[in-house]
């Protein structure tokens, strides 16, 4: 009927969180080789995670380092080698020299564009379909109507955001060690060891305005290597829209999230969908969307899919 | 020899840069390019500047680089047909999809070049665009010279880079950044059925700068005690330029579609001496021209402050006003 998709950074991410409500997983962060015991960087982490993925009943999709360097090309192609030994149901990969590396080993696991693949067009949808792409995630940017259209053109199969914090901007380097020492102005506050310290664990906020609305009041959450929307996406009052529009692949983006999160967004969502998919009237939304305002900081979004500003709201109505 | 392309954001910008000496002029297509429609040339202005660039034997070279909507597609090409038909020498292109349709119908004389918007971070990015069908691929303003030589080690297609420049790493700007739309964007439709966007530096109009303005940056309960933005700005470069061109760097390219026509045009000046120089000695001496391009560094810093200004607060108040909308 529909995949409902998460992620889950590393083996820690896996067991602590609740994935139940979740058809498959995608293994590892994408953003930043760095970050601890990441299936994306950490060859010796794969077969744990996969095994754990599996054992739940699920797909397993392996996230490839979405910018990789001339430098970072040897152990992404290590990685690649590895993996390709080990029944990963598929690659997601955001960088067009990776797709090609994939094609030239003559490698025929399934390949999913992931959202830094800068997916604009059908056009360019078929042509990485002949690079073994069965799946894209359209940039955030793009509307329902777009997406449609390019699930029915070109034709393939499409990954739609649900719920969780927007990607934006990705970096080569960490944007929170590069700022680390100014970070500390308390003397309190215990100094990293070396370069990175992982200060990522910690959630750190980029604001503008006063919160008072008397200028633009802006908010981006930043992870280090990325950085993210500040509001949530939410999808939840359109259920019935994505059912009705052919989608039937959706995923909630939780990186940098509690290990609560993933797990009640999951369940609200799973049961959405479930109703949606079996034509039942849609329900009262209030309390569901007042749940998921509780877990976003700053609110919610979905602005992209209709057309407008990625950080606006707009309900069912 | 190397190509100086030079751009023509106006069509007095255009005629400038040819007359200071670039090999060719790269103007953008009014609604079809990263930029607002005042650095942007219409059809008619379009075949004023071929004509004006084949008089004097140089080319021109159309900027085609936002992110088109599926549907635009079929006039995207029509577009692309009918200024190869008048002289256009060269396109510049994103979309991985409309650059590979663009290289089937165009002829083989007229040259595709990847943009910035690709956003590729290696050397097999670099050959997937050669596969696609591109004759250049320009690099981001972040490589150093010897990525670029381990990039033309591996790659036959040429290799294009800005003469402007940022420290290495950091936000990879422009190509993977959507900072901007998400806080202010939006779309029409224009009389031909044509899609026009403000705000989203992929898909068209200026992108809004919001990485400039002044963010606070909070840990916890810890927040710095200064604001700060978000990335570093490019600046104009020299010194590097015979190592580059040593490393076979094909293409140059002077940045500036939406600075005055005077600070282009000066701009062009310099590095058209400075490159004359390079490929006409084997110890050029680039140290004279050290004092001009520091003074047109704080010039380029002065508009683009401005620029960054007034892109600002009209992403502020169209934020605000959108916002108070829904409350």
């Amino acid at each position: 009927m529909f995949e409902l998709c998460t992620e889950a950074c590393n083996i820690k991410e896996l067991r602590e969180g609740d994935y139940s409500a979740y058809d498959a997983t995608y293994l590892g962060d994408y953003s930043c080789p760095e970050y601890p015991n990441n299936f994306t960087s950490n060859i010796d982490q794969l077969e744990a995670g996969l095994e754990l993925v599996k054992s739940r009943g699920q797909k397993c999709y392996l996230r490839l380092y979405a910018i990789p360097s001339n430098h970072d090309l040897p152990w992404v192609e290590d990685l690649i080698d590895t993996a390709l030994t080990m029944p990963f149901d598929a690659f997601e990969v955001h960088n067009l020299g990776l797709l090609r590396m994939l094609k030239k080993k003559g490698s025929t696991i399934p390949l999913h564009l992931g959202v830094f693949g800068n997916l604009y067009t059908h056009e360019t949808a078929k042509t990485l379909k002949d690079y073994g792409v069965t799946r894209v995630c359209p940039n955030p940017e793009l509307s329902l109507k777009e997406i449609a259209y390019i699930a029915e053109n070109t034709p393939i199969d499409t990954l739609v955001p649900v719920h969780g914090k927007i990607p934006l901007v990705i970096s080569e380097t960490c944007f929170i060690v590069e700022h680390s020492e100014e970070c500390y102005s308390s003397p309190d506050e215990p100094r990293p060891d070396g370069p990175c310290n992982y200060q990522c664990a910690k959630e750190h906020w980029l604001k503008r305005g006063r919160n008072d609305g008397s200028r633009a009041d802006w908010s981006l959450k930043d992870t280090g290597r990325m950085t993210l929307s500040g509001k949530d996406l939410c999808m939840l009052e359109h259920a019935s829209t994505l059912v009705d529009m052919g989608f039937n692949i959706f995923y909630v983006q939780s990186k940098g999230e509690s290990k609560d999160y993933v797990g009640k967004i999951g369940k609200i969502y799973r049961d959405a969908l479930q109703k949606a998919f079996s034509g039942e009237a849609a329900p009262d939304y209030a309390p569901l969307v007042a749940n998921l305002s509780a877990l976003a900081r700053e609110g919610l979004c979905n602005g992209y899919y209709f057309e407008s500003a990625g950080q606006r709201y707009f309900g069912r109505s | 020899m190397v190509m100086m392309m030079a751009p023509g954001g106006t069509l007095e910008m255009a005629r400038a840069v040819l007359d200071e000496g670039a090999d060719a002029v790269y103007v953008g297509v009014v609604g079809w390019s990263r930029r607002g429609a005042q650095d942007e040339l219409n059809d008619d202005e379009i075949a004023r500047t071929i004509d004006y660039a084949t008089t004097k034997g140089k080319e021109v070279r159309l900027v085609v680089n936002t992110m088109p909507s599926s549907t635009e597609i079929p006039m995207f090409l029509e577009h692309i047909q009918r200024y190869a038909s008048w002289g256009a020498r060269g396109f510049m292109i994103s979309d991985i999809g409309a650059i590979r349709l663009a290289r089937e119908i165009l002829p083989k004389d007229v040259e595709i070049h990847t943009s910035v918007g690709c956003g590729i971070t290696n050397y097999e990015d670099v050959k997937f665009l050669g596969d696609a069908g591109a004759n250049y691929v320009v690099l981001p303003y972040r490589l150093s010279v010897e990525e670029i030589r381990q990039i033309t080690a591996e790659n036959s297609v040429g290799i294009e880079v800005f003469l402007f420049k940022t420290p290495s790493g950091g936000k990879i700007c422009p190509g993977k950044c959507m900072m901007s739309s998400y806080f202010n964007f939006h779309r029409w439709l224009d009389a031909n059925g044509k899609d026009h966007f403000h705000g989203s530096a992929s898909r068209g109009g200026d992108c809004l700068r919001v990485c400039q303005t002044d963010w606070k940056f909070n840990m916890g309960q810890l927040e710095f005690d200064e604001p700060m933005t978000l990335k570093e700005n490019p600046a104009l470069w020299l010194e590097e330029l015979p190592e580059y061109l040593a490393a076979g760097v094909g293409c140059l390219k002077v940045p500036g579609r939406d600075r005055s026509p005077e600070l282009v045009r000066s701009i062009t000046r310099v590095y058209r001496q400075a490159v004359d120089d390079i490929q006409g000695s084997d110890h050029p001496d680039l140290a004279k021209y050290a004092a001009e391009l520091e003074t047109l560094r704080g010039r380029w810093r002065t508009e683009r402050h401005k620029r960054d200004n007034r892109l600002l607060s009209e992403a502020e108040n169209l934020s605000r006003n959108a916002m108070a909308a829904t409350l």
